[in-house]
């Protein structure tokens, strides 16, 4: 497989950015009622196309996910933005992603097992 | 119209919560306020309706496009004793009709638990996805 980008590498970045969604998610709910706060989000998505239509300059491994308040939703009368709905939302999509990511790594390496049992 | 990847259905179920937490806003600020006799302007309150619209033409989730003002009658109640009551003793009270709200209400809260129930279905489907790649 001449690949200029491994399926680990991929999936291990995806992992990563979606664990630190996760996080993000979880201070949005946390500040629910925190006068003056504003959602968080994860940029992940765009620096990783980045990373892949120029391959060799940027490694898919070295992308930092980056927190940022996306400032687009309707802000409340105290000052704050999340919305309970929205985040739970959030939250599956988030999982899901997160499972299947896992998921294909875990077949990514019974993959290589079965190659490397073939010399046993 | 374009039907959206394999979140589309999540969107669509949160924006179909969205819109109904919102009316249910909309229907405890009419209950709250079935007696108020000022609205700031020193008019009485006026009963308010959550006008829900489409996202996008076909396939798509739910906005609420404006809050409007029901501008139907408002109530006039003999009521000499209240300082509101003019020459002839009579008050003009809001427009809200409790059985119209509580009706509203049991709606608003099904429609929301039918959009949380799709929520909670498609995951499901979701998983049983990624169970094949077990």
């Amino acid at each position: 497989m001449a690949d200029s980008v491994s399926i680990v590498d991929l999936l291990q970045a995806g992992m990563k950015a979606e664990g630190l969604r996760q996080k993000a998610i979880a201070s949005n709910m946390a500040n629910i009622q925190t006068p003056g706060y504003r959602r968080i989000d994860v940029k992940f998505e765009e620096m990783l196309e980045k990373a892949l239509e120029s391959p060799g300059k940027a490694s898919v491994s070295d992308i930092e996910p980056e927190v940022y308040q996306p400032l687009n939703t309707p802000v409340r009368s105290n000052g704050n933005d999340v919305n309970m709905e929205a985040e739970v939302g959030n939250l599956v999509k988030n999982s899901l992603r997160y499972t299947a990511y896992v998921r294909l790594m875990q077949k990514r390496f019974t993959q290589i097992n079965a190659a490397i049992s073939l010399r046993g | 119209m374009s039907i959206q990847g394999t979140t589309g259905p999540i969107d669509i179920a949160v924006s179909g919560m969205r819109a109904h937490g919102t009316q249910m806003e909309v229907i405890s600020s009419n209950i709250a306020n079935a007696r108020t006799l000022d609205n700031g302007q020193g008019q009485p309150y006026r009963r308010l309706e959550a006008m829900f619209r489409s996202e996008d033409e076909g396939v798509g989730g739910v906005v609420i496009d404006q809050i409007a003002q029901d501008m139907s009658a408002l109530k006039r109640v003999f009521d000499p004793g209240n300082p509101k009551a003019d020459a002839t003793g009579y008050i003009t009270m809001p427009n809200v009709q409790m059985p119209v709200e509580m009706m509203n209400l049991s709606i608003a809260s099904r429609a929301y638990q039918a959009n949380a129930a799709i929520l909670k279905r498609y995951q499901a489907m979701v998983r049983t996805t990624l169970e094949l790649l077990r």
